[in-house]
């Protein structure tokens, strides 16, 4: 290999001073990136999305989906194609604006992020940019302040560029008064309803009808595989029932350290403001200052009537009504100079007056609560609870793996586990396979696949100890099983020629319905009956479904009467009798205008930044490979 | 010398024939290229600052729109256009500001930032969008048929159905329902034609407008 090198080491030095200087002009990310592994899920122009970054955003997808549901969250949706690639679709569109940023050279700047970072509470220690804070806040969440601010600059600019795009539509006033117009005009209709029923009679069924039916909708009568299964949870709630706690030990835990117990210190005070914000003029606050010496002297010589003045004077608008009451606070929830005071009164005593940031205050304790030790006999309940649960715990750390031995060692029953944890055996309904919305432990995807698996369904084995979290886990065997299976025609047969026979006589209805509505419209006689008469609009549809509403309002009524009509599912067929239409001119100055133009606006800003969108995808070709095509299927 | 043996010796003379003859021609490539690179470097460095500088001004125009207050849009629009005209914040800052004129009733200052977004901007998606907004701007000022003629351009497909959209608005303000019909028609067509998650609330208004218009099925 090195003769290579050796005899054409002209060559080999001339690649040498290339990608020296590829260095020197344009670093060597430039080098790495060409050199990038071709493990990705989607390409994006001449970018990649790496399935690291799929990865990172369907776990940010999760941890939402979980805020946001709560307990309704259900994990099994994470794996839905659907979900994956609107993931995808959101990591595309994300790295299209990117790139379009990019050429076209929009950028936040350094002061906007700066102050952007600086705005951010979270990184802020009493009110102010805490660099430290900031970097403590990025470490626990795993970020380096280089890729978190990277970030946010991308935020910024795409902010910049969708303030352009998606927030500059101008409604023109005639779309919105068209809008209104429409939204406002009646059309006073009739209803003549033919039902389904009047032409079962007619309805001849060929014999054959419901065996086809049957035959081109099997997948309508399938029914899923089932299980009946019998389960032990081993849990440390479970496992609290069983343990009892002595009062000895309680007592114990009690002397150990009484001083756990004690509740924090909290006062309840009213007081009296006379406003002077810190930026105020000295004249201002000097003023206030005075006012504030004059109600001072006055509430020390009346001390009683420290509510009433409160009442009258306080300039704290929260709490002046109630007599200037604060009600109960602890240390911490008020101004430093504020809580000094109030600390430092005894019950009823008043206060001298106290500067803050907000002005002057007049403070008079009225309570103290809590802050001593609490008696043992207080806390007792407190204490037995904590012991049974850190001893419950204990006991299920010892006896975790034993549970899963015993019920592997003896896979034919639950029973002697039951016996030997003192647990309950349950047992379940029929569950179906890939049921959702179904009951702990089975809305647990290990346990699902579980029960379900070959050896579960036919050897009725135990399964394997499977862990649900919190400290609890399930093993499960399988009672009495069903495969899938579809129901077979007899059993199903009155019932599809039930529906059949109705969906022809709706049918009937429906060509009769046609008929009639031509033959009055020709204004021939016809033996109609109208029900009572009102009047509908588009915004104010009535007692009209959807479907009856669009189909009153596309018929046109250039001449009046005129006849709409409509299938109605499961029932027949109706025919509506237009015969009044009026539309209502809009006053010079409707204040339905504004409220319609801004929702109009944004529905064009969403549509425009999705158009624009789009446009990108003609401009930076994206290309997804096969790992996102499985999404796709 | 005498420290390279034979074949070295031999090498280093064909070294030196090769650069006496190739020399000066690989030393003009070499500083060409060089050159080159530095001229490219030093141009994406001038639009680097351009563009941070009308970001800035790009920010106070944001916030002066937020706030409506149209001396300090006024200013802040027109520093961008006027000194950095060739950024894409030129073309953000016409559409921008346009909006918030034409909404406070300024619709000639609207049109002209439009125009010139429309005919001289940096990028085709935001020409098209900026046609969009003045066809808007112009129906405000009841001239129809300019507003048409806008939009009977062709734009990037994916505002076809915008243009189509509002084609039909201008035309039925014009008392042209057969012909806003069509254009209507052909605006539910395009956005039906794309896939489920499609502009669903969009669909829903133009199937309205050509029920109106009497030509829903």
């Amino acid at each position: 290999m090195f003769d290579a090198v050796r005899s054409n080491k002209r060559i080999v030095q001339v690649i040498l001073a290339l990608i020296a200087i590829t260095f020197a002009f344009f670093g060597i990310e430039s080098y790495l990136q060409f050199l990038g592994k071709d493990d990705y899920v989607a390409k994006v122009g001449r970018s990649k999305i790496t399935a690291q970054e799929l990865d990172q955003a369907l776990r940010e997808e999760q941890d939402r989906l979980r805020s946001q549901l709560g307990e309704a969250f259900d994990p099994s949706i994470m794996q839905r194609p659907e979900l994956k690639r609107s993931v995808v679709d959101g990591l595309v569109n994300q790295r299209l604006l990117r790139l379009q940023l990019d050429s076209s050279g929009m950028r936040a700047t350094p002061e906007s992020l700066r102050q952007m970072i600086a705005g951010i509470p979270a990184f802020q220690e009493e009110g102010k940019f805490s660099q430290k804070r900031y970097e403590q806040m990025l470490a626990a969440r795993g970020y380096s302040p280089d890729r978190f601010e990277a970030g946010l600059a991308q935020d910024l600019a795409q902010q910049q560029l969708i303030a352009g795009v998606g927030r500059s539509a101008i409604v023109p006033a005639a779309v919105v008064d068209r809008w209104l117009t429409l939204q406002d005009e009646t059309r006073e209709v009739s209803m003549w309803s033919l039902s389904a029923a009047t032409y079962l009679p007619q309805v001849k069924l060929a014999a054959d009808a419901a065996q086809k039916d049957y035959d081109a909708n099997k997948a309508r009568y399938e029914t899923p595989e089932q299980v009946k299964v019998e389960y032990l949870v081993l849990s440390q709630d479970e496992l609290g029932a069983q343990v009892s706690v002595s009062d000895d030990e309680i007592r114990k835990q009690y002397d150990a350290d009484p001083k756990r117990y004690a509740a924090p210190e909290e006062r309840r005070a009213r007081h009296i403001l006379i406003e002077a914000a810190k930026d105020a003029g000295a004249d201002k606050r000097a003023a206030a200052k005075a006012k504030a010496e004059a109600l001072h002297k006055q509430v020390v010589a009346k001390p009683d009537s420290f509510a009433v003045l409160a009442k009258a004077n306080s300039q704290d608008p929260g709490s002046a009504a109630n007599g200037g009451d604060l009600g109960f606070f602890a240390r911490g929830a008020m101004v430093k100079p504020f809580e000094d005071a109030a600390f430092g009164l005894k019950v009823g005593q008043i206060s001298a007056v106290v500067e803050t940031d907000y002005g002057y205050h007049i403070i008079q304790l009225e309570e103290v609560r809590g802050g001593g030790v609490k008696s043992f006999d207080q806390v007792k309940g407190e204490i037995a609870v904590e012991l049974k649960q850190s001893a419950a715990a204990k006991r299920y750390a010892e006896v975790a793996d034993s549970f899963g031995n015993t019920v592997y060692e003896q896979p034919d029953s639950l029973k002697p586990a039951a016996e030997k944890y003192k647990l309950v055996l349950r047992q379940s309904d029929w569950i179906a396979k890939g049921g959702r919305g179904l009951p702990a432990p089975f809305n647990n995807e290990k346990v699902m696949a579980a029960v379900f698996s070959a050896d579960s369904v036919k050897n009725s084995r135990n399964t394997e100890a499977i862990d649900l979290g919190n400290n609890s886990m399930v093993s499960l065997r399988v009672l009495e099983h069903k495969a899938a299976a579809i129901r077979p025609f007899a059993e199903v047969r009155a019932a599809i020629e039930q529906k059949l026979t109705v969906d022809e006589a709706i049918k009937l209805a429906a060509k009769d319905g046609e008929a009639q509505i031509a033959k009055l419209r020709k204004g021939e006689a016809v033996e109609a009956k109208f029900g009572q008469t009102g009047e509908v609009s588009r915004a104010k549809p009535g007692p009209l479904p959807l479907d009856a509403l669009k189909a009153v309002f596309r018929t046109p009524v250039d001449k009046l009467p005129a006849f709409a009509g409509i299938e109605v599912p499961g029932q027949g067929y109706a025919v509506f009798k237009i015969s009044k239409v009026t539309k209502p001119a809009l006053a010079p100055n409707d204040p339905r205008r504004a409220d319609l133009a801004s929702q109009y606006g944004r529905l064009l800003a969403e549509e425009d930044l999705r158009a624009y969108v789009a446009a990108l995808r003609d401009r930076y070709p994206v290309k997804l490979s096969k790992s996102a095509g499985d999404a796709k299927e | 010398m005498a420290a390279f043996d034979l074949e070295e010796q031999e090498q280093i003379a064909t070294l030196k024939a090769w650069w006496e003859k190739w020399g000066t021609l690989v030393t003009i490539v070499a500083v060409a290229l060089a050159l080159a690179v530095l001229g490219w470097r030093g141009w994406e460095w001038y639009k680097h600052k351009q563009a941070s500088e009308a970001s800035v001004i790009f920010a106070t125009l944001v916030q002066a729109v937020e706030a409506k207050d149209a001396q300090k849009i006024r200013e802040a629009s027109g520093v961008i256009s006027e000194r950095y005209g060739a950024t894409a914040y030129a073309d953000m800052s016409a559409l921008l500001a346009a909006q918030a004129q034409a909404a406070a009733g300024d619709r000639a200052s609207a049109k002209t930032k439009l125009e010139w977004a429309a005919t001289k901007g940096n990028d085709p998606l935001t020409r098209d969008l900026a046609r969009l907004r003045l066809a808007a701007v112009l129906m405000d000022d009841k001239a129809y048929d300019a507003a048409v003629k806008q939009l009977e351009a062709k734009p990037a497909k994916p505002f076809a159905a915008r243009y189509a959209d509002l084609r039909g608005d201008a035309l039925v303000a014009q008392g042209k329902p057969a012909e806003a019909l069509i254009a209507y028609k052909e605006a539910l067509a395009l956005v039906s034609a794309e896939n489920e998650q499609g502009p669903q609330a969009m669909k829903s208004v133009l199937e309205l407008k050509v029920d109106a218009l009497g030509g829903g099925k």
